[in-house]
């Protein structure tokens, strides 16, 4: 190609009109190249070589003045070809990689001949970078054979290895489960395979045991915290064991007195409401004050009823039956009320037994208390 | 003053006897030792600043603990996160504290601290003392047994030409129900236990092949694995295995026996930043 860009400057310095006789020979030469690229090429070097006789004393100026778009527009075709050859080289030498390495054959051979055939055509350096592509490629390749080269020579059996490490452990009676035997059996044979291999290993080297404390290493933190837990947990049982006191406390503390008060007053609200619901009924002492259910009870409502009495809110008599009825006093009547404590006071002592209690339950038909409890 | 380890018993006791016992790590005591660790003293007196012996000795002790505990998980230490987390501001004496860590270690423990490259600032400990039958029941459960699998993915490395490819190693441990994608057992997870956990120890090289489709990589040999074992003791392995004799691989066993002669060769510009026992 230098050599037909010379031929033509060359004829350039003979003093013809340069443009006119290089677009027509570029003319011609895409002509040309439209059909065969080949067999444009054939003329054109031809041409070239005669030409380049006459004008190599030429070559220094005639360079200088190349119009780059000439070289594209005559060798477009060529070079995608070059290329694109280029790429199926590698494509083919990258795919069979493994049969070139692996066997003895002569692929690679083959493949660095031809690509020294396209290289003869190469004149850019994008066909060039492809070529050196390939290059590396092979002699990449070339590196694994003669690794393999050397691991042929040391008839080291892989298969075989595996099969004596397990013979060596001792489960030959795996072998004939077929090869993956270990990967299927018993958590435990696995389990004591690794170990054995391990302890035999561990005698070809030479490593520095793990060290660890004894006793754990010490970490401030964790200890801080016990002597912070145990006060507290003995805090905790002090309280609890000074709760229960305290509770009972509470309860002691609870004057009978104040429960007694409390009762009264409650009674008295009781009595009042039924007076207020039935004005001017005397209620039957006993109605009132019995609980058919609770012995206990009804004699603690006598009790309550009785300071009722003694601080004149009601009045007990004896109705016309001789039984004893509760009356109210109003509260109008609490300067009479006074005037008949000041009358006088009589005394009166109620004896229930429990017999008793059951006779008046079963006369009166008291089914359920009127005196509801507090609790 | 430089104790040759013996060559059997990693016992405790016995390294202790060998060296002077009385050099605990602990920094309870910092002036006591054996007359020969007063002499060295003397010698390294020249400490800049107002640095005590006493001062030096504990951060000697915190080092050593550093060391010890750094190793367990046996990635290699740093020289920076020396500096970082126990030398501080004995920057400048940290040669000497290394220099005498080192032989605190190998006395009191048997273990070599070693560079694992020329310049690399990486240290590793080494065990001086050969490995003896009766550890094996003593020692108890170290966590899970990663060793064997680690000399059995050496043996294929040496015995296949210093480099395997991993699809070759899978096809092997495949057949021993390892498998890359598969939960083991013990292991976990292989792939990563081989693939990034050896590598990160140092025990393995893993290596993109390049020009590959799909992508495949090689295994090598990593530095401590040269330190902790070699050729040779791999050879044996392999050759016990088969129950033969070394010398039915010839071509790996003249590799062996010439690795062995340059062991044996005095070392230019030792690796080991302490006067170490020829070994």
């Amino acid at each position: 190609m230098a050599e037909e860009n010379d031929c033509l400057m060359g004829d350039v310095e003979k003093g013809e009109e340069p443009m006119v006789t290089i677009t027509g020979g570029a003319y011609s030469g895409k002509q040309a190249a439209a059909g065969e690229a080949a067999a444009a090429e054939e003329p054109m070097k031809v041409e070239g070589a005669a030409g380049a006789d006459a004008c190599s004393d030429d070559l220094s100026c005639g360079e200088a003045g190349i119009d780059p778009s000439l070289l594209e527009l005559v060798d477009e075709e060529k070079c995608r070809s070059i290329r694109k050859q280029y790429r199926q080289l590698i494509y083919n030498v990258q795919q069979n990689r493994d049969d070139i390495v692996n066997t003895s054959s002569e692929s690679l051979t083959e493949a660095l001949e031809e690509a020294n055939v396209l290289f003869d055509a190469v004149s850019r350096t994008r066909e060039a970078a492809l070529d050196a592509q390939f290059l590396v490629l092979a002699s990449d390749l070339g590196k694994e054979k003669a690794k393999q080269l050397n691991s042929d020579m040391s008839l080291f059996n892989q298969v075989a290895f595996c099969d004596f490490l397990l013979i060596f452990v001792g489960l030959n009676w795996m072998e004939d489960d077929g090869r993956d035997a270990l990967s299927d059996c018993d958590d435990n044979i696995a389990r004591s395979f690794w170990e054995t291999v391990q302890k035999e290993a561990t005698s070809w080297m030479l490593q520095a045991e793990t060290f660890h404390f004894i006793f754990g290493s010490f970490k401030s933190e964790p200890s801080a915290r016990k002597p912070r837990l145990e006060p507290r947990k003995k805090v905790n049982r002090m309280e609890e064991n000074g709760d229960m006191p305290t509770k009972l406390r509470k309860l002691d503390l609870s004057s009978n007195q104040e429960a007694t008060e409390k009762e009264v007053e409650r009674i008295l609200g009781l009595l009042q409401t039924y007076f207020r619901k039935y004005p001017d009924t005397p209620v039957s002492y006993f109605e009132f004050v019995i609980d058919p259910n609770s012995f206990s009870r009804t004699v603690e409502n006598i009790f309550y009823v009785s300071f009722i009495i003694r601080d004149g809110f009601a009045r007990i008599r004896l109705d016309q039956d001789r039984l004893p009825i509760l009356e109210p006093i109003n509260i109008n009547r609490v300067g009479e009320g006074n005037d008949s404590s000041s009358h006088g006071r009589k005394q009166g002592v109620i004896s229930l037994s429990l017999q008793d209690w059951k006779n008046i339950v079963a006369t009166f038909e008291i089914s359920e208390a009127m005196i509801s409890n507090s609790y | 003053m430089s104790q040759k380890p013996k060559s059997r018993g990693r016992a405790g006791t016995q390294a202790e006897r060998g060296s002077g016992g009385e050099e605990a790590p602990s920094t309870s005591r910092g002036q006591g030792g054996a007359a020969s660790q007063g002499g060295r003293r003397a010698e390294a007196s020249p400490a800049p600043g107002p640095r005590s012996q006493k001062q030096l000795e504990l951060k000697v002790a915190e080092l050593v603990q550093f060391l010890l505990i750094k190793d367990q998980r046996k990635i290699p230490i740093r020289r920076t996160d020396i500096l970082r987390h126990v030398v501080g501001d004995y920057k400048d004496v940290l040669p000497e504290l290394l220099r005498r860590a080192a032989e605190r270690l190998e006395y009191v423990f048997g273990y070599r601290l070693v560079e694992l490259e020329p310049r690399s600032n990486t240290y590793i400990l080494v065990n001086t003392l050969e490995p003896v039958e009766e550890d094996a029941e003593m020692r108890g459960d170290q966590g899970t047994p990663t060793t064997g699998l680690l000399m059995i993915v050496l043996g294929l490395i040496f015995m296949k030409g210093n480099s395997i490819k991993e699809t070759e190693v899978w096809d092997f441990l495949r057949r021993l129900g390892v498998h890359p994608t598969k939960k083991h057992l013990i292991f976990g997870d292989p792939k990563k236990l081989i693939t990034e956990d050896f590598v990160r120890q140092r025990y393995l090289e893993y290596r993109r092949i390049p020009h590959t489709d799909p992508v495949d990589y090689e295994l090598q040999w990593g530095p401590r694995t040269s330190l902790e074992t070699s050729k040779m003791k791999v050879l044996k392995f392999v050759a016990k295995v088969h129950n033969q004799d070394p010398k039915d691989w010839p071509a790996q066993y003249c590799e062996a026996l010439a690795e062995e002669e340059a062991r044996a060769r005095p070392q230019t510009g030792g690796a080991a930043p302490t006067p170490a026992p020829s070994s």
